[in-house]
């Protein structure tokens, strides 16, 4: 798991983690039981506080995408959300309004912001397939 | 909430009629890395002597762990380890010689940290201070620095004139060693010009200019306020209207607004103008200095 940071683009740097293992979970990049990097190194690395990538960790955590195990890391947990569906529709929601907005601002219509919704969906498919193919090989 | 660790009350301090700092109020709670910005003589070096007590305030108060560094120095002293840019040692000393010296005025000094660090710097502890380079100087001033395992670093332009691996090197360790253990006690004071390379590490900054505080912000907050927001119109923008924004610039087709805080307003505005195209990005810290410290081009057609 590599992260890239972008200080321009208006989103905060622990925010931008999250999302990047979010990201790495939906295209098979990271997968159950896969460890993320330990705090120091990672921090060292990026060049960023540690605080923001333990802040980066424990929101993952919170969420129920990672777990800490003592002394050993941080590791990716079989996927389960604590969380009710309807909490979960909720928050998705949310996310997709954003979207939706930014659709309307980039003048982008409504058919061809489904069109490329299932694109999407096909790309992050695509990928998932590429890298089981992959681990199955090795 | 814990007391600051640093609170800087209405500092003031004058030099021979000039003003250096006027008012400065500032704080620092525990565990943050606070940066202080500002262009040359805005009054950084002096705050920070005010901090340790190399000056001592004309006006207002500074406190540093709640204490008062003039009347609790040793108190103040030992919790602190401070990094100049120009860091000096006794000639006639070895690096080795130098760490032990320092050592001696501590009560903690962290001897597996130190030979960690001296390792990674490949510092040779026979060497005389003399014969080591500018960075291998500052080197040695971090481990003098980190070995004793302060709560407070303060770091005035640390990596000034050093070379970029060098740089790179002294801010990881900051990071690594510095942050071992309890992150959250760790609290780092710094000031730079090389922004871009403490992006990462700091959590909240305030620009300097003339001895006054002009910005106090979070990084983040400050990240997501600030935009560029850039429209290409398919004729001459001369007659483009923009609301607000820090600063307007028209150059041919184009029209690019530096928002602080009213980007949507701007952007909604701009597309009722129906551009051609429309970008829009975050300023880093950098940039937010330099457009808050006016040093880009005001508007022009």
């Amino acid at each position: 798991m590599t992260f890239e940071l972008n200080y321009r683009s208006g989103k905060p740097v622990y925010l931008q983690m999250v999302d990047q293992v979010k990201s790495a979970l939906a295209s098979g990049a990271l997968k159950e039981g896969d460890s993320l990097p330990a705090i120091r190194p990672l921090a060292e690395e990026l060049r960023v506080n540690r605080n923001t990538v333990a802040k980066a960790y424990g929101e993952l955590e919170r969420e129920g995408i990672i777990e800490t195990l003592a002394g050993k890391g941080c590791f990716i947990c079989r996927p389960k959300s604590p969380l009710r569906r309807q909490v979960r529709v909720e928050m998705l929601t949310r996310e997709i309004d954003e979207s939706v907005v930014a659709a309307h601002h980039l003048q982008i219509p409504r058919d061809a912001f489904l069109d490329l919704s299932r694109d999407r969906f096909d790309a992050f498919e695509k990928r998932r397939v590429a890298s089981d193919n992959k681990a199955a090989a090795s | 909430m814990n007391p600051p660790v640093i609170d800087i009350s209405n500092l003031h301090y004058t030099y021979d009629g000039q003003e250096a700092v006027c008012g400065l109020n500032l704080q620092v709670a525990p565990g943050r890395c606070h940066a202080l910005l500002g262009r040359n003589g805005a009054g950084k070096t002096t705050t920070m002597k005010c901090l340790l007590h190399l000056l001592r305030p004309q006006a207002g108060t500074v406190r540093l762990f709640g204490l008062d560094p003039a009347k609790d120095e040793v108190a103040v002293r030992s919790r602190l380890s401070y990094v100049p840019d120009a860091p000096s040692f006794y000639p006639w000393m070895s690096v080795r010689e130098t760490l032990e010296y320092l050592a001696s005025f501590r009560a903690r000094w962290n001897l597996s940290r130190q030979s960690e660090l001296l390792d990674r710097f490949s510092l040779d502890p026979g060497m005389k201070v003399t014969s080591l380079s500018k960075g291998q100087r500052t080197q040695l001033a971090l481990i003098g620095a980190l070995a004793p395992e302060p709560d407070l670093l303060i770091l005035d332009e640390p990596t000034s004139g050093l070379d970029p691996i060098v740089r790179r090197e002294f801010i990881q360790t900051v990071i690594g060693a510095f942050q071992e253990g309890d992150a959250s006690r760790r609290t780092i004071f710094v000031s730079t010009h090389l922004i871009g390379e403490f992006e990462g590490l700091i959590d909240e900054f305030t620009l300097l200019d003339q001895g006054k505080a002009i910005l106090s912000l979070d990084a983040d907050k400050a990240r997501e306020r600030y935009r560029r927001i850039r429209a290409r119109f398919p004729g001459s923008v001369d007659a483009v209207d923009v609301p607000g924004g820090l600063q307007t610039r028209r150059h041919g087709r184009e029209v690019e607004v530096i928002a602080n805080g009213d980007g949507e307003r701007i952007i909604e505005r701009l597309r009722a103008q129906s551009p051609e195209s429309l970008e829009v990005e975050g300023l880093t810290l950098e940039e937010v200095f330099m457009v808050t410290a006016n040093r880009l081009p005001k508007e022009k057609r």
